[in-house]
């Protein structure tokens, strides 16, 4: 996952991760990527668009 | 580093606070941690709450921390109707004071310090796992990682609920029950009513609302929640629409950004297990129509304090023996949080035509004179789908 430089840390995307797969400390945000699934509902939920799918080469 | 402790609550809002005070009142061992540096900072929320509120919670209001005093309401059509509420005549949900969350929520976690607590900021959680009657935490502090070991953890963490979730609990919010909150702290705002709370309806907030919460003089909080599954945009690009739109804005410039999750589906089914309880946005514990729930969280972290204090003198922590605090909270509140449900559910409904003509309707309504069976009658003939919906409720 990319996280944009303005996300503010507000958690919204850790409330619907399914997997519970989001940390987020104060000025933090960590994905558990090896678990998670692609659902992407946490780009959805941004409510400052601050989350991107990482184009994998 | 190992800590022990009977009680160990994670999350310092005011539901986090008012557990861990009451737990330390109660006689219990308890530790606070939150994975802030300053509690209460940033706010994620209007700050609105109701007089009545604070008083059946035992606490007397401050100066400090109470920016400005409410006793009206203002309700904005799309096309820009208003019908106007007083607090005098309805009763009125988070109306009342606009706090200052900053100072409100360390003076409440102040409490908790005075009544015993012990506290640790800019400790995050990062794990959970229960173990032979008691819960080891890992958590993280200034670099470095410390586990601490209790008998019951309150978790209070918020719409992201890790811990709820780490305990088996079902906590995740669905997408389309999650409303997305953006809002401006502004100076220079054009009030009506500086003692007027203000809701805007319709496409301006799709699956919400907007709202404007006076702060005293020219100051407040404006904002807005979406849900997101049915709208492209997201909630700050509406708040931005919102404030270039609303007459009260035009002149008015932004001090503070805040962005949050509100999970509105209604509180869990379950939010009690062995050794583990939940309070406040973690436990979905905020009225779903409006969003508030600072009271309804405090009053969680009363009981669960309560409930926790008495668990650890009694030497049993079962969900069994905790469920107390399930059943008395709900006992409070569930019926309340039902009709509100439905009425959230009723207003999303709505096309900005609809919501129009109930304005029109209701425009100059004496509403002191009107009783419940009224008020519907005369919804249901400008929104026959008021019955259906909400029918029931009345």
């Amino acid at each position: 996952m990319l996280i944009r430089e303005f996300c503010m840390y507000c958690g919204e995307c850790a409330g619907v991760c399914p997997r519970n797969l989001i940390e987020v400390g104060e000025s933090t945000l960590k994905f558990g990527q090896k678990d998670c699934k692609n659902c992407q509902i946490c780009i959805q939920v941004c409510p400052v668009s601050a989350l991107e799918v990482e184009e994998r080469t | 580093m190992i800590i022990e402790t009977d009680v160990l609550v994670i999350g310092a809002g005011p539901a986090g606070s008012t557990a861990a005070k009451h737990a330390a009142i109660g006689g219990a061992e308890v530790l606070l941690v939150d994975k802030k540096s300053e509690i209460g900072t940033p706010k994620r929320c209007a700050e609105g709450v109701s007089k009545n509120g604070l008083k059946k919670l035992g606490i007397k209001p401050k100066n400090r921390w109470i920016a400005a005093e409410m006793d009206r309401v203002r309700l904005v059509s799309p096309s820009g109707i208003d019908v106007w509420l007083d607090q005098e005549n309805v009763r009125l949900p988070e109306t009342g004071y606009n706090l200052e969350r900053k100072v409100f929520d360390k003076h409440m976690a102040m409490d908790a310090a005075r009544a015993g607590s012990q506290i640790m900021v800019k400790t995050l959680a990062k794990e959970l796992t229960l173990k032979d009657h008691h819960v080891l935490v890992k958590a993280e502090s200034m670099g470095n990682t410390t586990k601490i070991k209790s008998k019951i953890v309150i978790g209070a963490d918020g719409p992201e609920s890790r811990v709820g979730r780490w305990a088996g609990l079902k906590s995740t919010t669905k997408p389309k029950n999650m409303e997305s909150g953006a809002q401006f702290e502004m100076v220079g705002v054009e009030l009506e009513d500086i003692r007027a709370t203000e809701f805007y309806f319709g496409s301006v907030a799709p699956g919400g609302y907007a709202w404007i919460f006076p702060k005293g003089d020219d100051i407040a909080n404006v904002g807005l929640g979406v849900i997101n599954t049915i709208t492209p945009k997201n909630a700050y690009q509406h708040l931005l629409d919102f404030v270039r739109e609303c007459k009260a804005t035009q002149n008015a410039v932004a001090v503070e950004f805040n962005v949050g999750g509100v999970p509105v589906g209604g509180p869990l089914n379950k939010f009690v297990t062995d050794n583990v309880m939940l309070v406040g946005d973690a436990a979905g514990q905020l009225n779903p129509l409006t969003g508030g729930g600072i009271i309804s969280g405090m009053q969680a972290g009363l009981i669960a304090g309560e409930v926790a204090a008495n668990a650890i003198t009694e030497g049993n922590y079962s969900r069994e023996n905790l469920k107390k605090y399930e059943t008395l909270w709900l006992e409070e509140n569930e019926l309340t949080f039902q009709k509100y449900l439905k009425a959230k559910e009723y207003l999303q409904s709505l096309s900005d035509e609809e919501l129009d003509s109930i304005a029109r309707a209701f425009k100059g309504s004496d509403f002191e004179r009107i009783g419940p069976m009224e008020l519907l009658k005369k919804l249901v003939k400008v929104s026959p789908k008021a019955m259906v919906k909400l029918g029931k409720l009345f």
